[in-house]
């Protein structure tokens, strides 16, 4: 929301330029039919990218953008019947523009990190302004655009306020964009990617304008790349294109919402989304040219289910990016833009919302996870660092997405309705997800089922992983029965996973080798079985970055998201090259590399360098937030050098070359430091190939000392997939990991909530909370510092996890006190605790607490089912003791309104069961005299009723023994009097309840102390008497 | 198992996909139901899951052709689930039930019509058994049994396909029942609100159409709901519509019903037949039965105590504790009738020491005091006519039907 006024202020110097902009696009015929179009179905998003291209578009470059949306659109539109579908058609237009990055990093493929898909925007832009030539995406500088943008992006920003307000009202909260500070757009990632806080405060940042505008540049640049890159490149053949186009919007689709999601958030803007499309696009291009088409092909065939599961957006997306979809909808502005927008977004937003809600962790511990696991050493800034580390797991869980194919599946496919709610299972999908990135070995299940029910995938049995790996028909026999022998050996899931990745690269290398139908499979040797635990680890490491962002409320730490699409990249690139080294610029270089060769290579190499430039500066500005957190700073450090070291890279030529190049472009533009920070940058998209080393660097810091919150986030975060996943036995998780053991020798300690990590040294280990107890158990301070002090003992304990004697026994005096105190509150906290103790077998005062629970649910919450549940769980042990005996009198003589044993058994309660009673007493009371006035006639004693319900009551008998009965007598007269009933002296003088004048003229008083809450406890005035009277 | 050669198997997976393919085509919802339901189409279904572990190459069988891949997400799952099933896996096979479940679902929305409605009640059902023996097996393991829970989120989802308008909404009832089942099973009958509200409160479908069995177990279930709530005469109401349209033959169903409606009836004066107890097997209320009749107090709270595991677990026990206070009434009016034969004249006056003494000879240790509070609770509750005396100790009768039965009405409270 800071950014909000940013945005704000923007759209207003924009102003004049909107007025313009609008002319000419009205004038379009194209914008108003959109707009129409948009009217109906409430695609926000495409009606807004639309616009916002319009304006920028002065040139032929946007005609032909023009016709191209229409032309998808229209034809999509026609296909598709369903109104999930056109949702999604509609949101097209800033997949697109999200594609456009992508598109334009393949081409470029200069650099080989994330940023290099930024500065690759950014490239794309400036051509577009130009329109006329697409391709010159080097030539035009950066500077250039950078200045030229500002101006554009007014006119971009302003346009679609205009549309909105055309369109109607749905939209215009759209338009109120103040929102969008955050929203930055994918394209606008490269600035927010590197500085993320810098850019909400706006600091290095031209504004949040800025971010708006890249949006529209993206679209633009989309447009032009689109139309002009396949024409030019037919060699790619068409089909990939549309394939590519197609596919990539309705996959882009959810990753869509996230990113708004993410502005809205008005954290830092996830470059992810962007970079996400990525692989989408590479793929299109890369099925043609590869030689390996077979081997690449198949895989994503595989996955296309996925796509389909675009009707699901939010589901999909989720198993896609899971880490940005839950935190982003958080944003208190994200909600409200979106209720702004179309009902059928806020359905989804909300249910993205509630995965994070439920699952509220601290966000600190997973952070520091990640940097350790990943080792990912982002120079930027904490921030960045942690996205950094996302990336590189969210690469597994990309591939499934990129699909060719879809177009023609899609039509059938799509139709399933959406469900937002499933997006409960969020957690699940991204875990699966992960898992079949890595492995493939889901063959074409839909992303959906996989969300809904993770654990099939993984029994898939070796048959199935082979099928998965080859594509049924496409593939010798022979090869076949070699990779079932290969998964044959497998022992568990993790085996399989790691067999299937290098029988997937022999394959793909026979392939490119042309080997594929020569070889002779049936006696090809078995290679030797991968060490399935690493492949595991760095799944699970994937899987705990991947479910991180549930965690994540804070804005500045939700960066993950962004970084998601890289990981698909990745992949694919790994598909396509066919060679399981680890390479130094692994996921993008390799896949640039890849998508190069369609390309002119000149063409991306000037690109690169311009997009490293621009990068570079960004960084620089960047630095200077990042440091801030030294300590964090400090840790990702480390991560780097161990990676250096431990990296012995044995790239292929062409990589190593480029790799040269590269640095030499950046060494060019910039110092050695920020080479160095790139190129670990890059090393973070090794970890898919290159396991070894990163896990090996990663146990012994693991091992090392202040990695106690790493450690424990590692294993929440895994828990929580383990969990989320059901497939997995919680006893797998090491929960030991997870123990604070605290070191505080002080006794006395104040509760206080925690809010982060509990710090070991202000935790009380066993022996000192024990001596705690004992202090408060002879203390004679008043109840409210005891509660205090206990709450903070339960605390330690269960920090520590301890659970045992002196638990029960800290619970037992808690429950105690609070019930002589009348704090049922704080009685049912501990009486829940107790409950699952003695159930865990540790022996306490099982029945005194089941004589109070009983008598709690007699005489407070009168639950019918709760008492005859609790009755039948009695067991024959417990209704022999005493305090049970009596609790079951006590219920016996209240439902039958007995009120003469009621009071009886309150008088030889055993325990605490006079403090129950004692709340119930003023009611069984007031019916006892309502039911005498009824039935006695003509006149009943005082006295009587005095000794029938009791009075005196139980406190006042200390005071007085010798006049005991004259007491009860005032008392029970005032209390008669007290509630309506009228009595009268008789001719001996005893007095006597009018039982007829009574029975008409009952009434219950109102209690003195009521508060509205109900909760007398609370009551301000009463709470600060008491606390002082009780000090004193 | 049996061996199966592959093209045994082979042949038996493509029938069971022309089947379920023809079926859909067909909209032939018998066949197609029968292609779910593990529990009762076993002798079908567990061949084919022998084959499908023989043929491993199913889903690529699936997705050869468009005739069956299409139907890929409800089959491929659906398999799984029937391979695990048939090794007993049975959590496994729920989790992949649930999958093929839920993309029927999604098809099941998407056709206009609600032909295939029966296939759905086919897997409400199975999908609750599943969940339960897979329970089962998860708490065999040790482990937290959470499957029905789940199985009931998903009915509940089927619940929000078929509740709205138009055709489907017949089968909202039998969803409904399933949920029943589970939340009692479960144990948050409070779940059960929402469902009945949606039920009850719905215009545009008269209860009456709902189907007759449907009808039954949801009056069944609202029934007991209401003898929790000790609201007797709805529970009545209920209980009774369930008995009285529940198939005659059945007469498991009949003992279920009446293990409610015997209380209910009890409750509010009516005192079934020994014979029917004795048909229905449902005894254990016969002693309780007796001590109405006689207003033997020691025999009610004996019979309780007898049953008070079975009564507790049932629900009734509170239900059958508040006849002790019908009791007294039986045992004062005896105590009335035995004084009216002595001395006519003085019937209508009570003493407090015959009604102790009375209750001394059932063995019941209570002293003035707690037989003064019983009286007067009686007369305040309505039970007897009269007034009590302090002074004298002395219960005074109305000379007008002094103790008036109950006719259907619940003891005031």
């Amino acid at each position: 929301m800071m950014n909000q006024g940013g945005n704000t202020q923007t759209v207003a110097s924009l102003d004049p330029n909107l007025v313009e902009n609008v002319g000419f696009e009205w004038g379009t015929g194209f914008e108003l039919k959109f707009v129409e179009h948009f009217r109906n179905r409430y695609v926000v998003d495409a009606s807004q990218s639309q616009t916002s291209y319009l304006p920028s578009t002065t040139g032929s470059g946007a005609v032909s953008w023009n016709t191209h949306g229409v032309d998808n659109r229209s034809i999509e539109n026609g296909i598709l019947p369903n109104s999930t579908y056109h949702h999604e058609q509609h949101t097209e237009p800033l997949v697109r523009n999200v594609q456009d990055g992508v598109n334009v990093t393949s081409v470029a493929s200069s650099s080989s990190l994330g940023t290099t898909a930024v500065s690759q925007d950014y490239s794309g832009y400036t051509p577009y302004p130009n329109s006329s030539d697409p391709y010159s995406y080097g030539n035009t500088g950066y500077q250039g655009y950078y200045s030229s943008y500002q101006q554009q992006p007014n006119h971009s920003y302003s346009q679609p306020v205009g549309a909105y307000q055309n369109t109607g009202a749905p939209y215009q909260p759209i338009s109120s964009f103040p929102n969008s500070g955050s929203y930055p757009g994918p394209a606008s990632y490269s600035g927010t990617y590197y500085h993320p806080g810098d850019y909400q405060k706006a600091g290095s940042y031209p504004s949040s304008g800025y971010n708006n505008q890249t949006n529209s540049w993206n679209e633009g640049s989309y447009a032009n790349y689109n139309s002009h890159q396949y024409s030019n490149y037919p060699a790619d053949a068409t089909g990939s294109y549309n394939s590519g186009t197609a596919a990539a919007p309705s996959l882009q689709y959810p990753q869509q919402y996230k990113q708004w999601t993410d502005y809205y958030g008005s954290t830092e803007v996830s470059c992810a989304p962007g970079t996400e499309n990525m692989p989408v696009a590479t793929t299109s291009n890369q099925v043609p040219t590869a030689p390996g088409v077979t081997a690449g092909y198949p895989t994503t065939n595989s996955q296309l289910p996925t796509t389909y599961t675009l009707p699901w957006q939010q589901d999909s997306s989720s198993s896609q990016m899971p880490p940005l979809q839950p935190t982003a909808p958080i944003n208190g502005s994200h909600d409200s833009y979106w209720k702004h927008g179309a009902p059928s977004f806020q359905n989804h937003h909300v249910s993205h919302v509630q995965p994070q809600f439920q699952k509220p962790m601290d966000s600190k511990t997973p952070y520091d996870n990640f940097q350790e696991q990943q080792k990912v050493a982002c120079p930027q800034g904490p921030n960045l660092q942690y996205p950094t580390a996302q990336q590189t797991p969210q690469s597994f869980q990309s591939p499934p997405v990129q699909t060719p194919l879809l177009d023609n599946r899609r039509t059938s496919k799509l139709q399933i309705p959406t469900n937002p709610r499933i997006a409960s299972n969020l957690a699940i999908g991204l875990q699966k997800t992960d898992k079949d990135g890595s492995t493939a070995t889901s063959a074409a299940k839909p992303a959906y089922v996989r969300i809904s029910l993770p654990k099939p995938n993984e029994k898939v049995s070796s048959h199935d992983a082979a099928d998965s790996i080859l594509k049924p028909g496409m593939f010798p026999k022979s090869l076949r029965g070699y990779v079932e022998r290969a998964l044959g050996r497998c022992k568990d899931d993790t085996e399989m996973a790691a067999c299937q990745a290098v029988m997937k690269e022999i394959i793909t290398k026979a392939t490119a080798d042309g080997t594929l139908y020569t070889r002779d499979w049936d006696t090809e040797p078995l290679f030797p079985l991968p060490n399935a635990e690493l492949v595991n680890k760095d799944l699970q490491n994937s899987t705990a970055v991947s479910a991180l962002p549930k965690y994540k409320r804070s804005p500045s730490r939700r960066t993950k998201s962004r970084w998601e699409p890289l990981p698909e990249e990745k992949l694919i690139s790994k598909l396509a090259t066919a060679s399981n080294d680890t390479v130094k610029f692994s996921g993008w270089t390799r896949s640039n590399e890849k998508d190069k060769k369609p390309f002119s290579g000149n063409m991306s190499k000037e690109n690169g360098l311009n997009n490293i430039k621009f990068l570079l500066s960004e960084q620089k500005s960047a630095n200077k937030s990042a440091q801030r957190p030294v300590k964090r700073q400090r840790l990702a450090a480390d991560g780097f050098n161990a990676r250096d070291n431990g990296d012995a890279s044995s790239d292929s030529d062409k990589e190593q070359s480029l790799a040269t190049y590269y640095s030499g472009a950046i060494a060019l533009a910039n110092s050695p430091e920020e080479r160095m920070r790139r190129e670990n940058r890059s090393k973070r998209f090794e970890k898919g190939q290159g396991n070894r080393a990163e896990t090996n660097h990663f146990k012994p810091r693991n091992a090392g000392a202040g990695n106690l919150y790493a450690r424990r986030a590692s294993a929440l975060v895994i828990s929580k997939s383990y969990e989320d996943g059901g497939s997995r036995a919680v006893e797998d998780i090491d929960w030991d990991a997870l123990t604070v053991k605290g070191t505080c020798q002080e006794i006395e300690k104040r509760y206080l909530r925690l809010t982060s990590a509990p710090d070991p040294s202000t935790v009380r280990p066993e022996e000192v909370l024990e001596k705690a107890l004992l202090m408060v158990q002879n203390s004679q301070k008043n109840y409210l510092y005891k509660c205090d002090q206990l709450k903070s003992i339960r605390q330690d304990l269960t920090v520590q996890r301890i659970r045992n004697h002196l638990t029960v026994r800290v619970y037992e005096t808690h429950a105690r006190l609070a019930i002589e105190y009348g704090d049922l509150p704080e009685y049912n906290q501990c009486q829940s605790q107790l409950k699952i103790l003695y159930a865990e077998g540790i022996e306490g005062c099982q029945s005194e607490f089941s004589a109070y629970n009983l008598l709690c649910v007699i005489l407070h919450s009168n639950n019918k089912k709760e008492l005859l549940s609790g009755m039948s769980r009695l067991s024959n042990v417990a209704k022999e003791d005493e305090t049970v005996k009596h609790a079951l009198a006590v219920r016996a003589a209240v439902t039958s309104g007995n009120y003469v044993t009621f009071f009886r058994l309150y008088k030889t309660a055993p325990n605490l069961n006079t403090c129950f009673m004692d709340l119930h007493v003023e009611k069984m009371r007031f019916k006892a005299v309502s039911c005498m006035s009824r039935s006695y006639r003509p006149t009943v004693p005082v006295s009587y009723i005095a000794q029938v319900l009791g009075f005196p009551s139980v406190s006042l008998t200390n005071e007085g023994c010798d006049d005991k009965d004259s007491d009860g007598i005032e008392e029970c007269v005032e209390w008669l009097k007290a509630h309506g009933a009228s009595v009268v002296a008789d001719n001996n003088g005893d007095l006597q309840l009018d039982a007829k004048a009574s029975s008409s003229s009952l009434f219950m008083p109102e209690p003195e102390d009521a508060v509205s809450h109900g909760d007398s406890n609370l009551a301000v005035n009463d709470f600060l008497t008491r606390a002082s009277s009780s000090t004193s | 198992m049996a061996y199966v050669s592959m093209g045994e198997a082979h042949r038996r997976i493509t029938d069971y996909l022309n089947r379920f393919s023809d079926a859909v085509y067909s909209q032939d919802v018998v066949s197609l139901k029968l292609l779910f339901s593990f529990s009762s189409n076993s002798h079908f279904l567990l061949p084919l899951a022998d084959a499908l572990n023989v043929f491993q190459d199913a889903n690529r069988l699936i997705k050869q052709s468009d005739k069956y891949s299409q139907f890929g997400e409800i089959i491929v799952p659906l398999f799984r689930s029937l391979q695990n099933y048939r090794i007993g896996n049975l959590v496994d096979a729920y989790h992949a039930f649930e999958k093929s479940a839920n993309a029927f679902l999604q098809e099941f929305r998407n056709w206009e019509s609600a032909w295939a409605l029966e296939s759905l009640y086919v897997i409400a059902y199975e999908i609750r058994v599943l969940a339960e023996r897979a329970d089962r097996e998860l708490a065999a393991n040790g482990k937290s049994p959470e499957k029905l829970k789940a199985a009931g989120s998903f009915l509940m989802k089927v619940f929000g396909v078929l509740a709205g308008k138009g055709a489907k909404r017949v089968g909202a009832l039998y969803v409904t029942c399933q949920l029943f089942k589970i939340y009692f099973k479960l144990g948050t009958v409070h779940l059960c609100r929402s469902v009945i509200r949606s039920i009850d409160t719905a215009r545009i479908f008269d209860f009456e159409e709902f189907p007759k069995r449907d009808k039954v177990t949801y009056m069944y279930y609202t029934g007991r709901l209401e003898v929790f709530n000790e609201n007797f005469p709805d529970a009545d109401q209920k209980l009774s519509y369930a008995l009285t349209h529940c198939n005659p033959r059945s007469e498991a169903n009949i003992r279920m019903i009446l293990k409610y409606l015997i209380p209910v009836k009890l409750s509010i004066g009516i005192l079934p037949e020994e014979w029917m107890l004795e048909k229905y097997n449902l005894v254990e209320y016969s002693n309780i039965v007796q001590a109405l009749r006689r207003g033997d107090l020691r025999l009610l709270r004996h019979a309780l105590q007898e049953h008070e595991d079975r009564f507790l677990r049932s629900g009734v026990y509170l239900v059958l504790e508040k006849l002790e206070l019908q009791v007294f009434q039986r045992l004062f009016k005896k105590i009335y009738i035995i004084q009216k034969q002595k001395d006519p004249s003085k019937a209508h006056q009570m003493k407090l020491e015959v009604i102790v003494k009375a209750l001394k000879w059932l063995e019941m240790d209570m002293d003035v005091d707690e037989v003064e509070c019983i009286v007067a609770i009686l007369i305040h509750k309505n039970l007897v006519k009269g007034y009590f005396a302090h002074k004298s100790k002395v219960v005074v009768l109305s000379k007008q039907d002094p103790f008036p039965k109950l006719n259907g009405r619940p003891v005031n409270s």
